[in-house]
């Protein structure tokens, strides 16, 4: 039924996007970022033209699993049995499914400047497995799905051009990107699901937390090239969490670089190939919930183990490298369609954890250029020639 | 008497001259007007170049000194400018005969090939000339495609459109003629 909310709202935001009524915009101009094309799913990707709006819609769909610790892959059979806190646990995720809107706009104040504000709405479902003693305490149930869905953290970001080779038409270009992760999302999610008595309205996972519950700095640089019919580019983000969130605990430090290569192959079409890297610290404690409580712990008693891997901050984080494949689409003037599917080639992972499987992105992107903008009024005659 | 009739004819016949010129010059900025082309503040003479056209061969701005010329600069990989080609060359069949010229540039800096395709694709018969190293395009200050300039008989710039236009509209043909007749 979810699933079905979610597909509608997706297909319903995209039906607005096509048919929002447009600036009498006079679009048959090509304008100054005629050689910045980029993957929509990039941080910083798809910049508007000065003066112009640009909405962006994404839905994206990621499966997690089987469990990894380092390189190799485990079974969650090989990790339920007596809680140690290290080798065995009481409940092991098995699989994870997670749905993503992503809703974001932006807005080019000049030339070479451009805000941008984003923010998501993100459903995750885990797979669990109990061990005999939780399978008997649930009633002969041998596990759930784990359950979270909210809104994220609100990410704004501005986007500097402090480089480039040509007004018109440049072959290589240089961006600095800056800004914050503010928390709208949220860190006190709580089970609702368990069939384990005592255990809904006890605190979630990290991973199942929508938001980070700190202010996060973001900073990045972008590096962008062309030589007909080929778009290539550099993007480099940092994310820190510099301080401890209400739950007493933050985030491990986030680094990524997305390497892409487009090639044009029809005046509407653009394939696409990235190299995607991600590196994550742990976390860096437990939460109040947890460390005081004891809730995730055996017997709710904060010295007992933990009752899932999920519950250790050192559990988390790592360095996951992919591969992305997809294509651009414009099917009318000042809409792009793009779709990429994303697969790891390597990931070395903290602890046991569920690892990257898949994940599929499917973003819709239109311009609105406003009256100020120079689709709408066309360049002005240079003075240089008596203009 | 004789004298006052022929001052009243000569009054007359000046009045009708003016009329007619004013309303030529009025229809002349009229279609200037409706095609959204701007006029200069000060006449200036077109930046001269060479440059190869599709056949390999050098064109000169000079060498069509004497006609009017609409200056087109666009690129293969601009829609909008190639949207606009074939009402180019639908003002060339129809203005040609007359003396105008029309000359478009392709900016692309590599690919002529492509630039070829496109004009046989388009079958543009008028001079298609090609500018790599996109000089002459800093010379006319283009700074979004397609940009055309509007050359009188002698050599001045004298109008400016930015964007994509029907040039085939009879306001262009309008514009194009009375630069022809050097109003």
């Amino acid at each position: 039924m979810f699933k079905k909310n979610l597909l509608s709202l997706f297909i319903a935001n995209i039906c607005f996007l096509i048919f929002v009524p447009l600036s009498q915009a006079f679009v048959g101009l090509c304008c100054a970022h005629c050689g910045g094309n980029m993957p929509l799913n990039i941080p910083g990707g798809g910049i508007p033209e000065t003066h112009e709006f640009r909405f962006k819609l994404s839905q994206m769909y990621m499966e997690m699993g089987p469990l990894r610790d380092g390189t190799s892959d485990l079974k969650t059979s090989s990790l339920l049995g007596v809680p140690d806190s290290v080798t065995k646990f009481a409940a092991v995720p098995e699989e994870m499914r997670t749905y993503m809107t992503m809703a974001s706009v932006a807005y080019s104040f000049t030339d070479n400047f451009s805000g941008m504000a984003m923010l998501g709405y993100v459903r995750n479902d885990m797979d669990m497995k109990f061990n005999s003693a939780l399978t008997t305490a649930a009633g002969g149930k041998s596990g759930f799905t784990m359950f979270s869905h909210g809104i994220t953290d609100l990410t704004l970001l501005g986007k500097y051009r402090v480089f480039k080779d040509d007004e018109l038409a440049p072959t290589k270009q240089a961006s600095v990107m800056f800004g914050v992760s503010l928390p709208t999302g949220s860190i006190d999610k709580e089970f609702s699901r368990n069939p384990v008595p005592g255990q809904n309205g006890t605190i979630l996972p990290f991973r199942m937390q929508t938001g980070s519950g700190t202010v996060d700095p973001v900073l990045g640089v972008t590096l962008q090239g062309s030589n007909d019919p080929w778009w290539y580019g550099a993007n480099f983000k940092w994310e820190g969490h510099l301080y401890d969130n209400d739950q007493g605990y933050h985030r491990g430090q986030e680094l990524r670089y997305d390497l892409y290569l487009m090639r044009q192959v029809h005046p509407k079409a653009v394939l696409l190939t990235e190299l995607n890297y991600w590196y994550e610290g742990k976390y860096s404690d437990e939460p109040f919930a947890q460390r005081v409580n004891g809730e995730g712990h055996v017997g709710f008693s904060p010295s007992g183990g933990f009752i899932s891997p999920l519950n250790d901050p050192d559990n988390y984080g790592g360095h996951q490298m992919a591969v992305s494949f997809g294509f651009q689409f414009q099917p009318i003037p000042l809409h792009v369609l793009e779709l990429i599917a994303t697969m790891p080639i390597y990931q070395d992972l903290n602890g046991p954890q569920l690892r990257q499987d898949y994940m599929i992105q499917a973003t819709y992107y239109v311009e609105l250029p406003t009256k100020k903008s120079r689709r709408h009024k066309g360049f002005k005659p240079p003075k240089e020639l008596g203009f | 008497m004789k004298m006052r009739n022929f001052f009243k004819v000569t009054v007359l016949m000046a009045a009708l001259f003016v009329g007619l010129l004013g309303s030529s010059v009025w229809a002349h900025q009229q279609a200037f007007e409706n095609m959204g082309i701007s006029k200069p503040r000060t006449e200036r003479s077109a930046p001269n170049f060479s440059l190869q056209n599709i056949h390999g061969e050098m064109v000169n701005l000079e060498d069509f000194r004497g006609k009017p010329i609409l200056l087109n600069f666009w690129a293969t990989w601009c829609e909008a400018c190639k949207e606009e080609l074939p009402s180019m060359q639908r003002l060339y069949d129809a203005l040609s005969s007359q003396g105008v010229e029309v000359v478009a540039i392709a900016i692309d800096r590599k690919n002529f090939d492509r630039i070829q395709k496109y004009a046989r694709e388009y079958k543009l018969t008028f001079p298609v000339l090609w500018d790599p190293d996109q000089k002459v395009r800093r010379h006319y200050f283009i700074m979004g495609l397609p940009t055309t300039y509007l050359i009188g008989p002698e050599g001045k710039l004298k109008g400016f459109a930015s964007g994509a236009r029907v040039w085939d509209s009879p306001d262009s043909i309008q514009a194009l003629t009375s630069l022809k007749n050097k109003l």
